[in-house]
């Protein structure tokens, strides 16, 4: 079961990153809104480390105003960025 | 403990200049230094791919007709994921494994090159021996053909 | 300590010495490719016959299938509904199936297309900050330009400066939506239909939607296609 629906608002956790990742440093700590659900696929902290037939997790598209992930960024303030994460990178927003 | 700089957006706009001064043009040979802060810390282990939002210069839009080893290295790779070898997932964190110099310093297949070869000996599919065996019998094959 | 003359410290070496002269490709990279190929074919790991179907694979794609999704999906409003809706399977529509030759290869690479409709409001680009995640079985294989750093680097925070860059000038009251392909979706962008090809076939549509219209970094226009060649009129 998903953990969020789209309209949520969440907070990527700030996890440091060994080695790999697939969640960008721009993303850490900074709060969007869930706008698709994906389907469950195996985590990609297991895939890169040889566990092809890992955990599973949900997967969410989150939606980031631009002005959210860059102090100085310079576009229109309605721009976005949108890109994707499994549950374990995702809280609800405070 | 210190505070990471991804803590927040002006922190981790900071710490990309970091990260990109590791890169300059050309830049002071590195001695094992004796200490290090904990912003240099950060920057050494920022993930040698996640480089989204580093300032950077006007886009290059020069197109490369891939070389036959280069076509043959995406298709090797593909091999040996469809035969159950590795997944692209791990060859992108093989990539990171080479490091930065080998990561930016090599045309894009010689990434993907390098973290077959790896991943080959990591696992015992491919000895040493066996390699550098086979390299000089193509070297030796290839003057012979010059 | 000085780097440009050595008058001042003893040096084991003759002076001056010529600069190491560097000339010609590098043969290193095809001796390892051919090497690590033969063992894995000789140790059965894949078969010759595996890696062939591949380099056919490698030729054949293209960005056609993907300009023939979008000039079907102008004129098809049905078929663009089942491809906002499933992309994997609407392309096979178009005679494009992601899950071959390639897909048991490389679940990651080929697993779910996302559409990303371009409209008066919303403009879309695409990138991959982490490697180069590309639709590449609608786009075939992606410019160098999208592979290397500076493209991904940049378009995430500065997206309207890098679309400048291609020529591409977004009015500031239309969103600007970046795409960054970090897992298993792959992204593609659907132009807006432009003015002037009203009663066009599929088939003449097709050949305005370039490769980079569909990253987004372009728009289509009545009178580009990717055989044009500009003309001072």
């Amino acid at each position: 079961m998903s953990r969020f629906k789209i309209g949520d608002r969440v907070t990527v956790r700030d996890i440091p990153p060994l080695f790999h990742t697939r969640t960008q440093g721009y993303t850490r700590g900074r709060t969007g809104t869930v706008v698709a659900l994906r389907p469950e696929w195996v985590i990609p902290e297991d895939e890169a480390w040889g566990r092809y037939e890992g955990r599973r997790e949900p997967f969410y598209i989150v939606r980031f105003n631009q002005r959210d992930l860059w102090p100085d960024y310079g576009g229109a303030a309605l721009d976005t960025l949108e890109t994707e994460f499994s549950e374990r990178w995702l809280e609800p927003a405070s | 403990m210190a505070t990471r700089a991804t803590s927040s957006s002006s922190t981790y706009a900071a710490l990309m200049e970091c990260v990109r001064s590791h890169a300059p043009a050309s830049h002071a040979v590195a001695n094992l230094p004796l200490t290090i802060s904990q912003t240099r810390a950060e920057a050494l282990l920022h993930v040698v791919h996640d480089v989204g939002g580093q300032p950077d210069g006007p886009i290059d839009k020069t197109l490369h007709k891939p070389a036959h080893w280069e076509k043959s290295t995406h298709c090797t790779a593909e091999c040996l994921a469809w035969r159950g070898h590795w997944v692209s997932e791990e060859r992108r964190r093989r990539e990171n494994d080479l490091g930065e110099t080998l990561y930016f310093g090599t045309p894009y297949y010689a990434r993907w090159l390098l973290a077959a070869t790896k991943m080959l000996l990591d696992k015992g599919l491919v000895t040493p021996d066996e390699l550098l065996a086979k390299m000089e019998e193509i070297r030796a094959r290839e003057e012979i053909a010059a | 300590m000085s780097s440009t003359t050595h008058d001042d410290h003893a040096h084991p070496h003759p002076h001056p010495h010529a600069p190491i002269e560097e000339k010609g490709e590098a043969a290193e990279f095809a001796i390892l490719e051919a090497a690590i190929r033969e063992l894995s074919i000789a140790k059965g790991l894949f078969s010759a016959e595996d890696h062939r179907r591949f380099m056919e694979w490698y030729d054949k794609v293209g960005p056609t299938g993907g300009a023939r999704m979008v000039a079907r999906a102008w004129v098809d409003p049905a078929f663009k509904q089942r491809l906002l809706a499933d992309g994997v399977t609407a392309c096979k529509e178009i005679g494009v199936d992601w899950l071959q030759p390639t897909g048991s290869g490389t679940p990651s690479d080929y697993t779910y297309l996302i559409t990303c409709e371009n409209t008066p409001k919303v403009h879309n680009v695409i990138v991959c900050t982490l490697c180069s995640c590309y639709p590449r079985p609608l786009l075939g294989l992606s410019p160098a330009w999208y592979e290397r750093p500076t493209y991904r680097r940049r378009v995430v925070r500065w997206p309207r400066q890098v679309l400048a860059e291609f020529g591409t000038i977004i009015p500031p009251d239309v969103e600007v939506r970046v795409h960054d392909s970090n897992q298993k979706t792959r992204y593609i962008v659907l132009p807006m239909r432009p003015a002037g090809t009203e009663g066009w076939s599929e088939e003449k549509l097709a050949t305005i939607v370039t490769r980079d219209t569909m990253i987004g970094v372009a728009l289509p226009s009545a009178d580009w296609t990717v055989s044009s060649t500009p003309t001072h009129g």
